[in-house]
């Protein structure tokens, strides 16, 4: 194998696992600069979550979007956490799908308020899913060739 | 002497009241419609009339809607005469059928007396300051930062939070008594 054969996917991951971490950072951090209220209105919008749990999911996902976001991004069980990330992006896509499905006038939320829900929206966050599939099956690759005997 | 200043029928509330709560709507949005109709009774009931909050209304007609700049001009013209909560009550509930139609008139008409009606109706026709409130308002709206009806702006110690859409009452309850609760 080439030298370039070697480094490319490497840089690839990286790449990827950088545009991914800063994704769920700014979801989390542009969340986390409103009141929780905001956020809660927007989940609320979906009718998905039952009124006792708004609160909760409100003031905890920018959290987790924020603590996912900066352990992608140190690289440290990346395989695991591009997994959890997919898992997030495959959960939000999916009760996006429905709303527009349905016609419902949905703000996404999805970095802060103000964003109406459309094909926009959802082509964008089928790429973002996309790349979290790439970054984790990549990260997995890369694991079983590090371990693969010499 | 100075005329007495004309009390600001968009205002309720104690002056006091640590929270103030500015909801702008448009007359013709449904989704403010829903917010007036469900949320804004069991505020007033709960934080209004308690002293807790003061609730201003401000007008921000979308260019969309194309009787929701009419239906503020007789909500205003209310107001000039002490009708305010009456007629604007009255458009959001009979929205739908005076949005098909634009019938605004019709609708303020079955709840004011001939002769209130007859008031405003004149004030509609004729006032070239009807109009002042709502220039304000979305003057104020586009400092806030608004892009859609219903929002609501949260104020207190002069800090202001605006929140999109339309919150459910429940939600909105936890959110002030938190609030309330911090001093």
């Amino acid at each position: 194998m080439t030298e370039s054969k070697r480094w490319w996917p490497r840089l690839l991951l990286l790449a990827g696992q950088i545009v991914l971490a800063c994704i769920f950072i700014a979801a989390g951090y542009l969340k986390l600069r409103e009141p929780w209220l905001q956020f809660a209105v927007s989940i609320n919008s979906l009718k998905i979550v039952p009124d006792n749990m708004l609160e909760l999911f409100a003031r905890t996902l920018p959290w987790i979007e924020l603590i996912l976001g900066i352990v992608i991004l140190t690289g440290v069980w990346l395989r695991w956490s591009a997994a959890a990330g997919s898992v997030m992006l495959a959960v939000f896509l999916s009760v996006l799908v429905r709303s527009y499905a349905l016609g419902m006038q949905v703000d996404c939320g999805c970095f802060g308020s103000g964003e109406p829900l459309g094909p926009k929206t959802l082509a964008r966050d089928g790429l973002m899913l996309a790349l979290a599939l790439s970054v984790t099956i990549g990260a997995f690759l890369m694991r079983r060739r590090q371990s693969r005997p010499a | 002497m100075p005329p007495p200043a004309v009390k600001n029928y968009k205002l309720s509330g104690s002056p006091s009241a640590p929270v103030t709560l500015e909801l702008y709507t448009d007359f013709e949005c449904p989704s403010c419609r829903m917010m007036y109709l469900d949320v804004l009774p069991p505020l007033e009931a709960q934080y209004v009339a308690t002293g807790k909050v003061q609730l201003l209304h401000r007008d921000f007609p979308l260019p969309m809607h194309p009787y929701s700049k009419l239906a503020a001009r007789y909500a205003n013209a209310a107001g000039q005469i002490g009708k305010y909560d009456v007629v604007a009550g009255q458009l959001f509930r009979t929205q739908p059928d005076w949005a098909q139609n634009g019938n605004v008139d019709g609708a303020v008409a079955k709840v004011l007396s001939q002769a209130d009606m007859a008031k405003v109706r004149d004030l509609v026709k004729g006032d070239s300051h009807l109009d002042d409130t709502v220039t304000a308002d979305v003057a104020m709206g586009n400092k806030d930062n608004l892009n859609q009806t219903p929002t609501l702006v949260i104020v207190k110690n002069g800090k202001r939070q605006k929140i999109d859409g339309n919150v459910p009452f429940g939600i909105l309850k936890t959110y002030l008594d938190q609030m309330l609760a911090k001093g």
